[in-house]
Formats: C-alpha cells, structure tokens, sequence
C-alpha cells in the first residue's frame, strides 16, 4: 500500500476540520457576535429612549421661564437687567440694601435690617410721580421722632418719576444720590438713575417677574 | 523652622488626593453615553419642579465645574468652580435645601447716624465657610491654595475629617444608607464670596454628578 506524501495528509485533515466545523454550526465567538447584535438594538434603543426624553425635559424646562420681559437683580454687584427670552435689553447700575442694622431706641428687640429681599417676585405696582410715604425707621435714623400725623410722612420729590412695586413695601425708584449708584446702600429698595428708571418702567408691566439674588 | 513647615507641607501635597480629571465638558458626550444622559435627565426631571415656583437655587455641575444661580430655569449668574473633591458622590443625589451658611457680622447704626454709611459688601463675605444641607450634605468651600494657602490647608483638612467621620458612620451604622456626602470645592476668592452673599435659608440645591 502506498503511503500517502505528508503534504496531503495535512491539506485532507484541514479539509476535514471545516467540514466538521461547518457541520457543528458556528463557534462559540461566532455565537457571541450573533448574539452581539440584539443587544447592540437594545442599546440603540435605549440610547434613543433617553435621548427623546432629554429633549422633552429640556422643552418642558425652557417652558418655565418668563414669557415675556423679566427683571434680574444682581445684589452683590448692584447690577439690574431687564431680559426677555436669553437676551439682555438693559443693563443698569443700581444701588441695593445696605444690610445692615437699626434698632429702635423706644422699643428694645424692635430693629430693621436693610436687605434687598432675594428670591422671585413681580411687580405689583407701577406708580408716576410717587410720593413717599416715609417709615417709622426714616424717622428714627434722622434723630427723629416719629409723627403722629399721616400727613408728615408724605415726601415728594424724592424717588424720581416713576417707581414699582414688588410687595412688601419694597420698589425700583429713582434717587438723589446718583453718585451712590454701584453701591450696597439703600434700606432694601432698589435705585436706579432717572434714564434707567424710565427704560425698566417702559419695558415691565403688572406681573413682569423680577428675580432677586 | 521654615524647613519643618516645607516638609510638612510637601507630605502634604504629596499625600493629596488627585484632583478630579481635567474640566472637559460631558455635555457633547451626551448623545452617546447612556449614565451621562440619565443623570442629566435627573437632573431636568428635578429642575422643572424647582423651576416651576418662584423661587431661586442653586445648580452645582461638577463635570462641567459650574455652579449656576438660576429661577425659572434660567441662569441669572454663574461661578466657575476651580477644583472640587466628594466623599460618597452617588449619595448627592435629589434636591438639598440650605440648613446654615456662614455667618455675616451686621454693622449696626445707632440714631442719629446714617445706618448706610457702613454697608455690608461683597469684599466683607468670607472666602472660606461650610454651607449645610438638609438631608445631610456638607459643602466646604475654600480660595485655592496660590490665593490663600492657610484656607485651603485647613478646608483640606475640614473636607478629610469629614470624610473620615463619614466612613466612620457608615461602618458602625451598617446600613448602607446612612451615608454623609461631603464636597469640597475650591472657589477663586470673589466665586467664593459671590456664593455666600447669595445663598439663602432654605436655598434648594442639585448637584448634577459624575459617577450616577
């Protein structure tokens, strides 16, 4: 019997090798790449799902700012923006709360801190010509004894043209002392100069959002 | 002397924690990383209810070193963050609400002085402080080391006890979820003073992280 050359018998092995492994079905690293692509689907599909939703949440989030204008107060740099959507139509130097102390010499435990409040308010009023109606601190801080009589609260003159109301007794309003504007100085209110007060009262209405920090 | 205080210091440094990866944005990432979308939709899913009250918080974004002033969704400002360090990161998780912040000593006006000569400013916050929350987080923040080394210093050691106390707890409660998260964040000294002259009682707070 002929013995077959050695060259042969390594191509018929080879042959027989893939047949065996063709008939056997795909390797287990064939398996796993088969196996690769449901799950490469369901990652997409994840991926997709929360990316939807991401684009949702954004909507749903840019629908919670102002409509229309809106006011930002910048207490630490005693700065004032008037804004609408993402732009910035006014900017004005402002003069805010002192934060600092008075206590009322008649009344122990009685005492005013003069603070811009911070946080979200509107305005509520918007008021030509306003007259100010003078608090017992305005008194008090001049040495003064506070009146009996509404009427010598009343100060005109000294808010300039215009003033708005955001609650608690607190406005935006012009002042005497321009020089002072840049400054933490006022008893809480927010001062402006008279071409900034004109421009905020022009641009905001009954309801215009005014944000405070 | 001056000898001992460098040896000291350098162990120091050296001992030191790497600083979180460098300040890359995540956010062009977004579209192909699933962890970083779903915290950024936390996130979203926690602003809109902030948002939909008149109120002013706080967002914290670590990966993008931000803290943002913001109301109704909007950025009213922002404060670049230097550097940051957590202990228990995946715990800061929902909305905190400012419980202490630092102290401010109020000049106070006896009549007839004027009480607005002497205001409190920004210059007069304080560059080093803790803020505490509620549920339980604590935030140190400190000037970096090149503007005031002594603060940074000791906001290290602050953040390490803390730390340390807080894997003390973990381990003698058992329980996993008695957890104390702490950040350290290192603030350039007019960041950190804008950051204690706007934060208010009860402030609500989110920390968009890096490891969801």
């Amino acid at each position: 019997m002929k013995v077959l050359p050695p060259l042969s018998v390594f191509v018929l092995i080879g042959v027989l090798f893939l047949l065996a492994s063709h008939l056997r079905g795909p390797s287990e690293a064939e398996g796993n790449a088969a196996n690769l692509e449901p799950h490469k689907r369901s990652a997409a599909s994840e991926l997709s799902r929360l990316l939807a939703r991401h684009v949702s949440l954004r909507h749903q989030l840019a629908q919670q700012a102002p409509a229309g204008h809106y006011i930002v107060v910048d207490t630490a740099h005693n700065r004032l923006y008037v804004n609408r959507h993402q732009a910035v139509l006014l900017t004005a130097l402002a003069s805010t709360g002192s934060g600092t102390i008075l206590n009322d010499p008649d009344r122990p435990g009685t005492k005013w801190i003069f603070d811009t409040p911070r946080g979200e308010f509107s305005i509520q009023a918007k008021l030509t010509n306003p007259v100010w109606v003078k608090p017992d601190w305005a008194f008090l801080e001049e040495g003064l004894a506070v009146p009996t009589d509404p009427e010598q609260r009343f100060e005109s003159d000294v808010l300039g043209d215009y003033a708005l109301g955001f609650g608690k007794g607190y406005f935006i309003h012009g002042t005497l002392y321009a020089r002072l504007l840049g400054k933490n100085v006022t008893h809480g209110c927010i001062r402006l100069q008279d071409d900034d007060l004109q421009k905020v009262y022009q641009l905001s209405k009954i309801g215009t959002p005014v944000m405070i920090f | 002397m001056r000898v001992i205080w460098a040896i000291v210091l350098g162990g120091l440094l050296w001992a030191l924690p790497p600083s979180p990866s460098a300040p890359t944005s995540q956010r062009g990432d977004q579209a192909g990383d699933p962890d970083v979308l779903r915290e950024a939709n936390r996130i979203l899913e926690e602003e809109i209810k902030l948002a939909a009250r008149p109120q002013i918080y706080l967002l914290l974004d670590l990966p993008d070193r931000l803290i943002a002033i913001k109301g109704r969704g909007i950025d009213l400002h922002r404060l670049p963050i230097t550097a940051w360090q957590t202990v228990e990161e995946r715990a800061m998780a929902g909305v905190f609400r400012l419980r202490a912040r630092p102290q401010v000593v109020r000049p106070k006006a006896a009549p007839p002085d004027d009480p607005t000569q002497d205001p409190i400013e920004l210059k007069d916050m304080p560059a080093a402080y803790e803020l505490l929350f509620d549920p339980t987080l604590a935030v140190t923040v400190a000037p970096p080391f090149q503007e005031r080394p002594w603060l940074w210093v000791k906001s290290l050691m602050r953040h390490s006890w803390l730390g340390v106390a807080s894997w003390i707890r973990s381990a003698a409660a058992i329980d996993e979820k008695a957890t104390s998260p702490c950040l350290r964040l290192t603030l350039s000294v007019e960041a950190a003073q804008s950051l204690a002259w706007s934060v208010t009682d009860g402030m609500p707070l989110l920390i968009r992280r890096t490891m969801p």
